[in-house]
C-alpha cells in the first residue's frame, strides 16, 4: 500500500511555546512576514460554564480533496501519491488563486520568489529519513507525524490509543468535504 | 475573522475592466442584430473600448502574477487544469478577445466578416461568459463564504452590462461626438441600474442572515471600515444618482446635456469599480476552529 503521511496533534500537551513555528521558519527560510504553521488560542466554555483556553496548532492539512489543487490552473499545486500536497515552484505562476481557496488559511504568497507557499510536511527532510522540523522540535511532543497506512507507525499507535481511551479525535471543518489529514486529539 | 489578502485592487481592476469590455460588446452585438443603422454610433464606440479594455484587464492580472510575470513561458500552464476557474477564464477571455477584435475591425471598416450574425451571437455568448466568469472566479471559493453565492455572477453580469453601456456612451459622446438618438439603449441602461440595485439589496439581505463570516463581511460594507466607500461611491454615486437622473430624464422631467450625461456615465463606472473592489476586500475566511469563541 502507498504511504499516506499525516500528522496528529495531542492538543492538551501544547504549551504555546511556538518552537514549531520557529523551527519551521528557520528550516525553510520562510519570508519574514509569514509562518507555515501557527498556534491559535481558542476560548470556550466547558459544561460547568467555566472558560477554558486551548492552544491550537494548525498548518496545511494535506487534504485528500484539496480546494487548492482543484483551483490551481497550472497544476503546480498537486497531491502526491504519498499524500503530501505540494507546490511545484518551477511551475507556479504566482496567480495566488490557491491562497483564498484554502479554508484553513494555510497558504501565503512568497513575494521574494513570486510563488504560493505552505507546509510541505518537510518533504526534503523525509527524503533524508528525518521527521518534519516541527515534530522534531516540539518539546511537548504534541506533533506526531507518520504514515497512517502503516499500523505500526507512531501516529497509527497514538490514534489507536486515543480511540481506546475515548479521547476526542477530530479534524478541522470536515463539513467542507476537503478530507483533511491532520488529527486533533483532545481530552 | 481573517480577511483574505491575496486578492487586492489589481484583481478588482481586472474584473472591472473585463466586465466593461465584455458588457459593451454584448450590448453592441445585440443592438447590431436589431438595427445596425440606428445604433452604429454606439456599436463603433463599443468597438473602440471592447477589446482594449479586456486586454488591459488581462494586463492587470498579468502584473499581479508572481513569477509568471518574469517567466512568461509558464503562462502556457494556465490552461492545463480543467477544474480551475482561472483555466476556464483564460480560455473564455482568449476567445472573447479575439472575437471582439474581429468585430471591432469589421465595425471600423478594416475587414469584412462573412456571417456577422454568427459573430454577434458568439460575442453575446462569450461576452456574458466573460462577465459571469469574473464572479465565478470568486464564487467557487467556498473558503470565503461571502463570495460563495450564486447571486454574485448575476450581479456582476448586470453590472458589466450597465458599465459597458456607460463606457461606450462616454466614447460615443466625447470621442465620436455623436448625438444620434439611441433611446432604447438608454432605457435599457435605466432598467439595468434598477435591477442592479434590487440585486444588491438581495445580496445584503441574504448575507445579513447568512453564516457569521457572511454577516461579518456585509457589516464591513454597511457599517464597518468600508462603509464610506460602499454608501458614497457604490450606492449613491454608482447607482442611486444615475438611476434617479436617468429616470427623470426618461420621464421628461429633466433635461440632460452632453456633459451631465458623460458625468453620470462616469459615476456608473466608478460604482462598477467599487462594487468589485468592495466585494473583494470584504472577503473573510471561513473559520477553522468552529467550536471556539471568536473574539
Ligand atoms: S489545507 Fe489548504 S493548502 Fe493544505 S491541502 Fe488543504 S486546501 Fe490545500
Ligand atoms: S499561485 Fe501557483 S500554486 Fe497557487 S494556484 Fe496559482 S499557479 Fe497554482
Amino acid at each position: 500500500m502507498n504511504k499516506k503521511y499525516a500528522m496528529a496533534y495531542v492538543v492538551d500537551r501544547c504549551i504555546d511555546c511556538k518552537a514549531c513555528m520557529v523551527a519551521c521558519k528557520a528550516e525553510w527560510e520562510v519570508p519574514e512576514d509569514h509562518f507555515r504553521t501557527h498556534i491559535d488560542q481558542g476560548m470556550k466554555e466547558d459544561f460547568h460554564g467555566k472558560t477554558r483556553m486551548d492552544f491550537l496548532p494548525s498548518q496545511c492539512n494535506h487534504c485528500d480533496d484539496a480546494p487548492c489543487v482543484t483551483v490551481c490552473p497550472t497544476k503546480a499545486s498537486h497531491k502526491r501519491d504519498d499524500g503530501i500536497v505540494y507546490v511545484n515552484r518551477n511551475r507556479c505562476v504566482g496567480c495566488k488563486y490557491c491562497i483564498p481557496s484554502c479554508p484553513y488559511e494555510a497558504r501565503f504568497f512568497n513575494h521574494d520568489l513570486g510563488v504560493a507557499e505552505k507546509c510541505t510536511f518537510c518533504l526534503p527532510r523525509l527524503a533524508e529519513g528525518l521527521e518534519p522540523a516541527c515534530a522534531t522540535t516540539c518539546p511537548g511532543n504534541v506533533r506526531v507525524f507518520g504514515d497512517i497506512n502503516d499500523p505500526t507507525s507512531e501516529i497509527s499507535m497514538v490514534l489507536r490509543e486515543a480511540k481506546n481511551n475515548r479521547l476526542k479525535i477530530y479534524k478541522l471543518r470536515e463539513d467542507l468535504g476537503t478530507k483533511p489529514n491532520i488529527y486533533y486529539i483532545q481530552n | 475573522m481573517i480577511h483574505q489578502e491575496a486578492f487586492e485592487w489589481y484583481i478588482a481592476v481586472y474584473l472591472f475592466l473585463a466586465g466593461v469590455g465584455a458588457g459593451s460588446m454584448v450590448v453592441a452585438a445585440v443592438a447590431d442584430m436589431y438595427d445596425r443603422e440606428k445604433y452604429i454610433s454606439f456599436i463603433k464606440a463599443a468597438s473602440f473600448i471592447g477589446m482594449p479594455l479586456v486586454s488591459l484587464g488581462i494586463f492587470f492580472l498579468y502584473i499581479d502574477l508572481g513569477q509568471g510575470m518574469w517567466k512568461p513561458w509558464l503562462l502556457i500552464f494556465l490552461f492545463v487544469n480543467p477544474t480551475s476557474a482561472i483555466a476556464w477564464g483564460t480560455g473564455i477571455l482568449t476567445i472573447f478577445t479575439i472575437l471582439s477584435g474581429i468585430y471591432a475591425a469589421h465595425n471600423l471598416g478594416y475587414i469584412k466578416v462573412g456571417c456577422k450574425r454568427c459573430l454577434c451571437w458568439a460575442l453575446i455568448v462569450t461576452g456574458i461568459c466573460t462577465a459571469g466568469y469574473t464572479a465565478v472566479l470568486l464564487g467557487v471559493l467556498k473558503a470565503i463564504p461571502f463570495w460563495h453565492q450564486t447571486s454574485l455572477p448575476i450581479l456582476f453580469i448586470i453590472s458589466a452590462t450597465s458599465t459597458g453601456i456607460s463606457g461606450a456612451m462616454i466614447v460615443k459622446m466625447t470621442i465620436l461626438k455623436s448625438d444620434a438618438n439611441i433611446k432604447p439603449i438608454e432605457t435599457a441602461h435605466l432598467y439595468l441600474l434598477v435591477l442592479e440595485i434590487i440585486a444588491l439589496i438581495g445580496i445584503v439581505l441574504i448575507a445579513l442572515q447568512g453564516v457569521p463570516e457572511m454577516q461579518y463581511s456585509i457589516k464591513q460594507l454597511l457599517v464597518g471600515d468600508s462603509a464610506f466607500a460602499f454608501w458614497v461611491f457604490l450606492v449613491l454615486a454608482g447607482l442611486i444618482i444615475p438611476a434617479i437622473a436617468f429616470g427623470m430624464h426618461e420621464a421628461g422631467k429633466l433635461h440632460l446635456n452632453v456633459k451631465s450625461v458623460v458625468a453620470l456615465e462616469a459615476l456608473v463606472l466608478v460604482g462598477g469599480y467599487f462594487l468589485r473592489h468592495l466585494i473583494i476586500h470584504a472577503g473573510v475566511y471561513t473559520q477553522k476552529f468552529t467550536e471556539y469563541i471568536v473574539r
